[in-house]
């Protein structure tokens, strides 16, 4: 044992390798939301008009209670976080599980507002702004579909209360992950919401 | 990693010196399943070399076609001409420049250069492997549907209107091998940061590996952007409807601005790890410590800060306001100061060097030759008024070819001579490397010099027909690329041969004091049967020919060269 082959990780560094990948991946998604909303941003700049165009309808206020509901869901995610790293089982189940819900719950709550809209009869291919909402919003929920289900096997481990003090690396990487998709909805929303002459319907 | 201490003893074979990582395992599952990082390099180096064939070919044809004014090959069209030029331009980039040295020779390489097992996350650098390859099968399919003529730069609104049906499937494969790309660089910037052996600091790292970090950072900051830009357009070209689109107050120009923001650092991801080759090679065949360490290392970081700030020179004659042009010629400019460190220092590390004239060391001194002429002529295109002259002629195809192919594939070939002893275990012929070296470096010159003089004629780039005035260049320059594909041909026969006939390599085949040359020629799976311990990798004053090892070995007790239980 006394030969190491190579040193992997070094165990006394608080930033393991996981999760400065995770970090990096994480900076390298960050480019892509940032990328969109800049572009977004620049074709509102060159419009002179008002926000939203006449005729087209203002955004639901479902948009508002999903975005408490995720900022909500990145909350117990904390405190599932939080129970991992003390080794509580029980606690990390009770919060993976209301986490979970959470989460599902914003991602009904995102297609219920398209929903709404598309009643309105803001179809996407009339107008920018129709275009923007739904590139912005169907971006983030690609994302979020993308984390749901990591977050569902993490959840039926937590249930299984398959985690212990010592490996709880998957809670870990999926509360970044978690918490990166909260901070760009709200980014994205206010994008949304910047110098709208009305903001809900 | 007590595990792998302990499973060590139950995985080896009997013979240690059998135990190489070619032989580790056999049969088609142990290398398509493989999370060895070099044979997933070598994985990436065939696919890679396949790809530069396919876009070579058409390179070739876009050469034959240009030899006579109007038609020249039966059967081809101005259309098909399209698709041609189209195709060996995304192919070179995407599937063979960009993943060529970071993700071919660098997966082989890097790890070992560190001292580490493998990279961070094995199996996330087999799924880059899978998505390169899902990627290229998407390229391909595009052409049974159509093909694509926009250009490798897919500039909207053509790309978003154009009726050739394969824009969308190559789009996708872009964007595919984008994420490729973005997880590759994810993978070095968490192993060089994380899998130092001790002893190992940032500042004895071989300058390979400053270059390769640089260049990770690049591709996973601004690759991001080329793979939203794509989607967007994807999405505009399916509902004719996007931020693209000037009918619905939408901005075309928008679609270059990202598209540059991605493609002007992309440059850098070709050119960084290429200069990284260079220092290796400079500085080992002229046995001579490399000169000004500490500044090649932060200018290649300067490199990939500037490769950010200057992506509007592609657009001078967009119509972006006059200033944005100025301030973005005057960042352009400042690039020639870390490039230049670089070419000073590598002169510096030749005088009075013990130079040895062998292939990699031609390909080097080919490259400093290569990219200085690539790099002077960057000035006339960044310049703004001569710029307005030259947008779009054969002079900016002559120049970024003297610089991506010149300099970034030239380094990618002289890197394959340097490590092929490594990889494979056999030397290759020196004196049929050299005549290779000599057909690519001639072919080279006199297919693209002679295009600076077709461009500052007038001669626009992507023509299928022109004047007749201008066929005479177009004659040398054709001859030219057939010389040059002669010369790859023959580099491809005289490496395939050594796999058969060549001699068997030492472990330090060229007086190397980075790590790979302690291990064995080819490695073992592990790489290092114990930690290997960390010198000064260009200090080569302890390096020494010996007769019966039949390569150098490094003198004094502070390396393990020939000592397992050290």
């Amino acid at each position: 044992m006394a030969n190491i082959v190579t040193p992997f990780e070094d165990p006394s560094t608080r930033l393991s390798a996981g999760r400065f990948g995770m970090l990096i991946f994480i900076a390298s998604l960050a480019m892509i939301f940032a990328a969109s909303i800049l572009g977004v941003m620049v074709v509102r700049l060159d419009d002179q008009g008002v926000w939203p165009p006449a005729g087209m309808p203002a955004l639901p206020l479902t948009l508002f209670w999903s975005s408490m509901v995720l900022i909500a869901s990145s909350g117990t995610q904390v405190l599932a976080s939080r129970a991992a790293a003390r080794g509580q089982g029980e606690a990390l189940r009770r919060w993976m599980l209301v986490t979970f819900s959470l989460a599902v719950t914003f991602l009904v709550m995102q297609g219920w507002a398209w929903s709404e809209l598309v009643d309105r009869g803001l179809d996407f291919s009339r107008h920018l702004y129709a275009w923007t909402f739904y590139f912005l919003t169907g971006l983030h929920a690609v994302h979020v579909l993308g984390g749901l289900i990591p977050m569902f096997f993490v959840t039926v481990r937590a249930a299984r209360l398959g985690y212990t003090r010592e490996n709880h690396r998957s809670v870990a990487y999926l509360a970044m992950y978690w918490h990166f998709l909260d901070v760009a909805w709200i980014t994205l929303y206010l994008t949304l919401l910047w110098g709208v002459s009305s903001w809900s319907a | 990693m007590t595990t792998t201490a302990a499973t060590q003893p139950h995985d080896s074979p009997p013979e240690p010196e059998v135990d190489n990582y070619l032989t580790y395992t056999r049969g088609f599952r142990s290398w398509a399943l493989t999370l060895d990082h070099k044979r997933i390099g070598i994985m990436y180096l065939v696919s890679v070399l396949g790809s530069f064939l396919v876009g070579g070919i058409f390179a070739l044809l876009v050469r034959t076609e240009l030899l006579t004014p109007g038609a020249t090959i039966p059967g081809v069209d101005e259309n098909l001409y399209n698709q041609f030029f189209t195709l060996h331009g995304a192919i070179m980039v995407f599937l063979v420049i960009i993943p060529s040295i970071p993700a071919a020779l660098g997966n082989f390489v890097l790890p070992i250069m560190l001292g580490a097992k493998d990279v961070a996350f094995p199996r996330l650098n087999l799924g880059s492997y899978y998505l390169w390859v899902i990627g290229a099968i998407c390229a391909v399919v595009s052409l049974t549907v159509g093909g694509f003529d926009t250009g490798w730069t897919f500039y909207t609104p053509y790309s978003t209107t154009t009726t050739t049906g394969g824009v969308i499937p190559v789009v996708t494969g872009v964007f595919i091998l984008g994420f490729s790309s973005i997880f590759t660089g994810m993978n070095f910037v968490v192993t060089i940061h994380k899998l130092r052996p001790p002893g190992m600091t940032w500042f004895k790292m071989p300058l390979l590996l400053w270059a390769l970090y640089a260049t990770a950072l690049i591709q996973v900051l601004a690759t991001p952007v080329l793979a939203i830009t794509l989607l967007m357009l994807i999405v505009e070209r399916v509902f004719q409807i996007g931020l693209f689109d000037p009918a619905m107050g939408g901005d075309p120009v928008l679609f270059q601005h990202f598209f540059w923001f991605y493609s002007h650092p992309a440059v850098y991801i070709m050119i960084l790890p290429a200069m990284g080759i260079i220092s290796e090679i400079i500085s080992v065949h002229s046995h001579r410590h490399i000169f000004g360490y500490r500044f090649i290392a932060f200018s290649s970081v300067a490199i990939a800060i500037f490769s950010f700030l200057v992506w509007g020179h592609h657009m001078f004659t967009s119509g972006q306001s006059p200033l944005m042009n100025v301030v973005f010629s005057l960042i352009t400019f400042s690039v020639a100061i870390p490039s230049g460190i670089k070419i000073f220092n590598w002169m510096a590390t030749l005088y009075r060097g013990s130079i040895s004239i062998n292939t990699p060391m031609l390909y080097g001194l080919g490259f400093i030759f290569l990219f200085t002429i690539g790099g002077l002529t960057g000035l006339h295109l960044g310049t703004l008024n001569t710029d307005i002259h030259l947008h779009d002629t054969y002079f900016v195809v002559a120049h970024f070819h003297y610089v991506m192919m010149g300099s970034a594939l030239i380094a990618m070939v002289g890197g394959l001579h340097h490590w092929w002893p490594k990889m494979f275990g056999r030397m290759y012929n020196e004196r049929h490397g050299i005549i290779g070296f000599t057909l690519v470096f001639i072919g080279f010159n006199v297919t693209f010099f002679t295009q600076f003089m077709l461009g500052s004629h007038g001669m626009p780039r992507r023509y299928y027909d022109y004047p007749s005035e201008f066929q005479i260049y177009h004659v040398i320059s054709t001859i030219g690329s057939y010389i040059m594909a002669a010369g790859f041909f023959w580099t491809l026969y005289l490496l395939v041969q050594s796999l058969f006939s060549g001699k068997i390599a030492p472990a330090n085949p060229w007086g190397g004091r980075s790590l790979e040359w302690q291990c064995s020629s080819p490695p073992p799976h592990d790489n290092f049967k114990t930690t290997p311990s960390v010198g000064d990798c260009y200090d080569f004053s302890v390096v020494r020919w010996s007769e019966e090892e039949g390569g150098y070995v490094v003198d004094r007790g502070d390396d393990a060269t020939s000592k397992p239980d050290h």
